[in-house]
């Protein structure tokens, strides 16, 4: 298999190497990098490697999206890529036992998934997440504890990168991304939730390969390189002028809101939920949850008017 | 002489949670539940375009999305006086369920499994500090299998939400008239290929599973009940044509049924981290949770599957641990039952959606049952805008705070518990847990400069 033709494995990519990237995406997809990962787990090339899922001040909708995952799929990760040290959501250790679980990672070789966001307000109050030691522990001591020690750090989903819904104006708990915090490079995977395949592809090619190539905002070029615009399949409506007035019309939703021109990802190649739909395939906006500045510069997410030139 | 307990993170939950209990004689004699995260939607909503509701609240909750956009739709159309087709309120009700069979599956095998089945503990995930396991081998590993198993139907139930739904979570196809696209025959074909699937293994593995449980671990029927009152808002119900599915709005309280009536809701914050003008206030005396006190009538009410199928008439064995546990699963199958009556009623290809506007200045309300019990959306639009919105969710009535020395739903459930070990306490997790509790959903109760109080709306 060809991963980048123009260097050697392990090489970091540089942005003007890219060709086509449309291309590109499809050369690394998610499922190619986890079968070579796996490949190499199989013949002790490669270790599984440690992972931390911490969640802080979100929905938990990253590690529901996470089990959604599909070849692979959640129990491939479990069992065959990963050891899973820890998740609030799916941990089957409660209290003191838990959190000596999630402590006791520092010191060992692991990768920290984070998903939420830092709430800062208040040293951290409106975010508890365990007691360690018998004190009440914020997600913002966890992140930063945890945080400094991973190998790699790997924000998932919007909340983690830049704060995302749980940041929406005024802010109440005074919110931020997992970068806001540390002093160190985060990997971003934006997205509301973040696609199981945007996380394990990332995975897998950290495995493999180390830190893969990214954009100037940190984000994985595999996924993040092109707006939905540029492979809508709408597009030709936009280019002819020809836009819908109400959700359920087949063609570009662009006047009623769509963030599709805006917003770099690959939705209308990868599609969601084992690939069966997205979006503007169900006739519905891009509401631009894959970019930063969402929700609140994305908004308002659907309108009415400007197809009856109020 | 009592020994205090604390739990802290209760796992295997959707967000934050610590109970803290005191314990004298190996029985439980006083229990906290403490919501530990906040994030203050209802502020977040003020000034913001109506329509957006229904995408921005699904955010409250990653495993509960559809919900909570089906009642911000609801609250919407009330507002609008809009009244949808039947087939978009089937459409809308089919995507709904889909989440109510992830949720169930999920709840069931990823979060209430490890509490009763020994996982292999060459997974760090699954090691635990307690040996109570009591399955016999072959049991036990059949359970093994099915927790991983469980993994490809609950993911082929959000696969159907978004067939209709166009992604899960956070769906982009429930909206005003029903949901956004058509419904084609193929994507009937596949919701209905997708639902055997899931339906095969609700009864072949998910049933079997619950009773095994039940019989080995039969002393949790004894436990857990607290107050024994139930409420839902109506689930499936009042169709044109096909009638009630499943139960309608109805309350249960000293053996006695009666019907629901919204304007009994209220919440106080006498003991939640609120000051008098609702404003955040992690200083207040006596306060222990971000969760309010919901109150119907002015008494804790208990609300999710053991609460509809009670209701419904459809499981009256008991009121426990293990109890709402089964009903869960029950549900499960009775939720395929109403989906297929609701997909053999489709008509494809028929257009729901229109241009809409905003009302200038109107208020509504979207009272539902989901997975979890009873969901109300409240909302006041001034001026096109966002003026008020409030939320009260399922955990909010699960886990609610004490008024005066009345405890929370949750916190009398487990008051009288039998604990073996004060350092492994693994009753009151199981306790707890059998209500599902959904803390990113129960604690962002928030309203800026308006009463605390639930908006009366008719």
């Amino acid at each position: 298999m060809v991963f980048y033709p123009k260097c050697k494995v392990g090489d970091k990519l540089e942005t003007k190497n890219f060709q086509c990237p449309y291309q590109e995406s499809k050369l690394h997809s998610t499922a190619k990098l986890v079968e070579r990962a796996n490949h190499e787990i199989t013949n002790n090339q490669l270790k599984k490697v440690n992972l931390v899922w911490l969640e802080l001040n979100g929905c938990a909708g990253n590690i529901i999206s996470l089990l959604n995952g599909q070849n692979p799929d959640f129990q491939f990760l479990l069992t065959q890529m990963a050891n899973l040290v820890y998740s609030n959501s799916l941990l089957a250790a409660e209290g003191t036992e838990a959190m000596d679980e999630l402590f006791n990672a520092i010191g060992s070789d692991y990768i920290l998934a984070v998903e939420g966001a830092v709430s800062r307000k208040d040293e951290g109050i409106y975010n508890l997440i365990g007691r360690h030691d018998g004190q009440l522990i914020t997600g913002l001591d966890a992140v930063r504890q945890l945080g400094e020690n991973a190998a790699h750090v790997i924000a998932v989903g919007a909340c983690a990168s830049h704060g995302g819904v749980s940041a929406a104006r005024p802010n109440p708990t005074g919110c931020v991304g997992v970068y806001q915090v540390l002093q160190r490079k985060v990997i971003q995977l934006p997205g509301c939730p973040c696609h199981p395949d945007w996380f394990m592809g990332t995975l897998a090619y950290i495995m493999l390969y180390g830190e893969p190539p990214l954009d100037s905002r940190n984000r994985p070029l595999m996924f993040y390189s092109t707006t939905i615009h540029d492979r809508c399949p709408r597009r030709s409506y936009f280019d002819q002028g020809i836009f819908a007035s109400k959700l359920g019309e087949k063609t570009c939703m662009f006047k009623m809101g769509c963030r599709g021109p805006v917003t770099q990802i690959d939705c209308p190649i990868r599609q969601w939920n084992g690939h069966v739909n997205w979006p503007v395939e169900d006739d519905s906006i891009c509401i631009g949850c894959a970019q930063f500045g969402f929700p609140d510069a994305m908004e308002p997410f659907i309108t009415f008017k400007s197809t009856r030139g109020e | 002489m009592a020994e205090k307990i604390t739990i802290n993170p209760v796992t295997r939950i959707s967000g934050f949670m610590e109970i803290e209990a005191e314990v004298e004689n190996n029985v439980v004699v006083d229990a906290k539940t403490k919501g530990l995260m906040f994030r203050g939607f209802e502020k977040m909503l003020m000034g913001r375009d109506p329509f957006d509701a229904v995408y921005f609240t699904q955010r409250i909750c990653g495993i509960c999305s559809t919900a909570h956009s089906v009642a911000a739709t609801l609250a919407l159309e009330s507002s609008m006086n809009f009244v949808p087709s039947e087939q978009g309120r089937y459409l809308r009700d089919i995507t709904h369920a889909c989440e109510f069979l992830q949720n169930h599956l999920r709840h069931f095998y990823q979060y209430t499994l490890p509490d009763y089945v020994k996982l292999p503990e060459n997974y760090p995930l699954f090691k635990t500090d307690h040996n109570d396991y009591r399955l016999p081998k072959e049991t036990n590993d059949r359970m093994v299998e099915d927790y991983f198993t469980s993994l490809e139907f609950s993911r082929n139930a959000h696969q159907m939400l978004a067939i209709l739904g166009g992604k899960a979570p956070h769906n982009h196809g429930v909206f005003i008239g029903g949901i956004t696209s058509p419904v084609t025959v193929s994507k009937i074909i596949a919701l209905t290929s997708l639902l055997d699937g899931i339906e095969q293994f609700i009864n072949d593995r998910m049933i079997p599973d619950v009773y095994k449980i039940g019989e080995y671990y039969s002393e949790y029927y004894y436990m857990g009940k607290g107050y024994g009152n139930l409420l839902s808002y109506g689930c499936f119900d009042h169709y044109r044509e096909l009638g009630t599915l499943y139960v309608d709005p109805l309350v249960y309280s000293n053996n006695i049924i009666t019907p629901f009536h919204p304007e009994e809701i209220s919440q106080a914050n006498d003991f939640s981290w609120f000051n008098e003008n609702d404003q955040p206030d992690f200083q207040k005396e006596k306060a222990y949770s971000w969760i309010k006190a919901t109150r119907y009538n002015d008494l804790p009410f208990e609300v999710g599957p053991l609460a509809r199928q009670w209701l419904s008439g459809e499981y009256r064995n008991g009121i426990s641990a293990m109890d709402r546990t089964i009903a869960r699963v029950l549900e499960a199958k009775k939720i395929v039952q109403i989906m297929k009556v609701l997909i053999g009623n489709l008509i494809p290809d028929v257009p729901m959606q229109e241009e809409y506007r905003v009302p200038d200045n109107a208020m509504g309300r979207g009272l539902l049952d989901t997975t979890r019990g009873a969901l109300g959306h409240w909302l006041v639009i001034e001026n096109k805008k966002i003026a008020f919105y409030q939320i009260i969710t399922p955990s909010a009535w699960n886990l609610s705070t004490q008024t005066g020395d009345i405890k929370g739903t949750g916190e009398q459930a487990i008051m009288g518990a039998h604990v073996s070990s004060v350092d492994a306490p693994v009753e009151i997790g199981r306790i707890i847990r059998s209500f599902d509790p959904c803390v990113s959903c129960a604690t962002h109760v928030f309203s800026e400069g308006k009463p605390g109080k639930v908006i009366r709306v008719v």
